[in-house]
């Protein structure tokens, strides 16, 4: 068996992911629930038996870093296996990491000790689950140097993606980085096929490619520099999302916006979601407290604790308030006469009385005062908090209300 | 273009020396040819032999008794191509070499060691030779030469 190492880059700033990034990296953003946006990737590499982890952080990784210690230190040490955060450290060279690849290049020292066969490189923005053991059958299958998921998307969205163009052997023979104008899939004029950000490298292959970036002009991407010298050169294949997609519902989202979070999010809301929590086989691993259960009081007129259509997480009391279409996480409290519809309330929010939320996201921890009203008028709304084009209104962590 | 470019990058005399012009002004051709090479070695006897030997190979010698230097050199002094030993105080090769990466230098660099076991040092991979100290200087004369005429490319 071939030794595999991940890399998970988990340094993204997450800008457009504002306030919610003020105070995290991205993977850690708090999602579904109980989840962090990381423990997607995470299990998807502990469910395809990989047990050799580095999340490369940089920025605000504090958080990040705290729910790793805690939730995902159970793997055995003694037999070489670990989930382990390297922050950027500055080991080769004074600078910070200037895109995908440099963070790579400026850990090649973990790969040296590690010296795997090969190198699972991963983003920890994404929400999925894949199988990678079947990227790597068909990448060991192929004799590929490099083999690069991918997943098809509407043309539309061109402009967020590395956009491929493969052989019928499924070779890839181009690659454009954000195009405006990009090659559509054969037959499929409406369709790209969108690099997914995962990869899985023959280590020499990638050292030497990695090595070569780095004493040239470049911006040090894996996308934008390193996988475009690499065609023509080395066998570069592009693997379809679906042979690895756990569920085969061809779920994928990079929860990169706001409006792109809360949507995902709200995905799980439904009868039968595309991304299935449930299955026993592919466990979503997590950190918990210790929160008793989830807990409804009061049952009379018009003071009714109650949710519908929603996740409610351990630690909540809906005292006296309703919920409707919403995700809480733990240890969120509603208040009697409240209500929140169409909402995302992370950890420790407490809703008072007669406060009435709709379509907004509240950051942990925050304090509703009685009787407020947040989503009802967005020109209000966007004069104290961050109010998305579609409308979702933003409450920070830390504010005063 | 080509011409524009050199002109650009090794200033006006070397329009006046150009090529086809050597002899016409042999000093100054001379000087301004002269291609140079960055020694970087602690070893005090074996970096005097190495300059000597380059030196009547026709090449500008730089010295360096470790990477600090070195990098101070390279900044200073403008080589064409680093000779960097691997085993030196205060800063040794290989942590040299990511420095001058860091930098986005193109500057072709040998690694020349006794020890042929730091070609598993993956940073090492990153040189355009390793090669192995041996009082014959033969191996390493080629390579300056087989590089520097490659980088005229």
């Amino acid at each position: 068996m071939k030794k595999v190492l991940a890399m998970i880059l988990a340094g993204g700033r997450g800008e457009r992911l504002y306030p919610l990034t003020r105070d995290r990296a991205k993977p850690a953003v708090p999602f579904g629930g109980i989840y962090r946006v990381i423990d997607f990737t995470l299990s998807n590499c502990i469910n395809s038996e990989i047990r050799r982890i580095y999340a490369l952080t940089q920025y605000k990784s504090t958080s990040l870093h705290r729910h790793l210690q805690l939730g995902w230190n159970f793997l055995a040490a003694p037999l070489g296996e670990f989930v382990e955060v390297i922050p950027a450290q500055q080991r080769i060279d004074d600078h910070w990491y200037q895109g995908t690849a440099d963070a790579i290049y400026q850990n090649i020292y973990t790969l040296q000790q590690e010296w795997p066969d090969l190198v699972l490189i991963l983003s920890g923005d994404h929400i999925y689950k894949m199988d990678y053991r079947r990227m790597i059958a068909y990448h060991l299958e192929k004799g590929a140097d490099l083999t690069v998921a991918a997943i098809r998307m509407d043309r539309a969205f061109s402009r967020e993606f590395g956009v491929m163009e493969v052989d019928g052997n499924g070779r890839i023979i181009g690659f454009q980085e954000k195009p405006e104008e990009p090659k559509t899939i054969p037959g499929d004029p409406g369709g790209i096929l969108a690099s997914m950000g995962i990869y899985v490298f023959n280590m020499e292959i990638l050292v030497r490619r990695l090595l070569e970036d780095a004493r040239s002009d470049s911006t040090h991407d894996f996308g934008k520099d390193i996988i475009p010298t690499m065609i023509g050169k080395d066998f570069a294949l592009a693997l379809d999302f679906r042979i690895g997609d756990r569920g085969g519902q061809g779920y994928w989202r990079d929860v990169g916006t706001i409006d792109a979070y809360f949507e995902a999010n709200m995905d799980l809301i439904a009868v039968t979601p595309q991304l299935n929590l449930y299955d026993s086989q592919w466990p979503i691993v997590t950190y918990q407290p210790p929160n008793p259960p989830a807990k409804t009081v009061w049952a009379e007129e018009g003071r009714m604790g109650s949710a519908l259509n929603s996740i409610i997480s351990n630690g909540c009391i809906l005292s006296g308030g309703n919920v409707k279409r919403s995700i809480l996480s733990p240890k969120v409290r509603i208040h009697s006469y409240a209500e929140v519809e169409d909402s995302i309330l992370l950890e420790g929010v407490d809703v008072g009385r007669y406060a009435k939320i709709r379509r907004a996201i509240i950051d942990k921890e925050v304090q509703i005062p009685q009787g407020i009203k947040i989503g009802y008028d967005l020109n209000e709304d966007a004069k104290r908090f961050t109010v998305t084009e579609s409308g979702i209104v933003v409450v920070p962590k830390w504010i005063k209300l | 273009m080509q011409n524009c470019q050199r002109a650009k990058n090794e200033g006006p005399e070397e329009i006046i020396s150009g090529k086809n012009r050597k002899g016409f002004l042999p000093f100054i051709g001379d000087r301004i040819m002269k291609k140079k090479i960055l020694v970087v070695e602690d070893e005090e006897s074996l970096r005097l032999l190495y300059e000597e030997e380059l030196t009547a190979e026709g090449y500008e010698v730089l010295t360096a008794g470790n990477g600090k230097e070195a990098i101070l050199q390279l900044q200073e002094g403008k080589p064409d191509l680093v000779i960097l030993d691997i085993v030196m105080p205060v800063m040794d090769g290989i942590e040299t070499l990511g420095r001058i990466l860091g930098k986005g230098r193109k500057i072709p660099i040998i690694l020349h060691t006794s020890y042929p076991g730091y070609r598993e040092d993956l940073m090492s991979w990153a040189a355009d030779a390793y090669i192995t100290k041996s009082s014959d200087l033969k191996e390493l004369k080629n390579k300056v030469r087989e590089l520097l005429e490659k980088k005229k490319d």
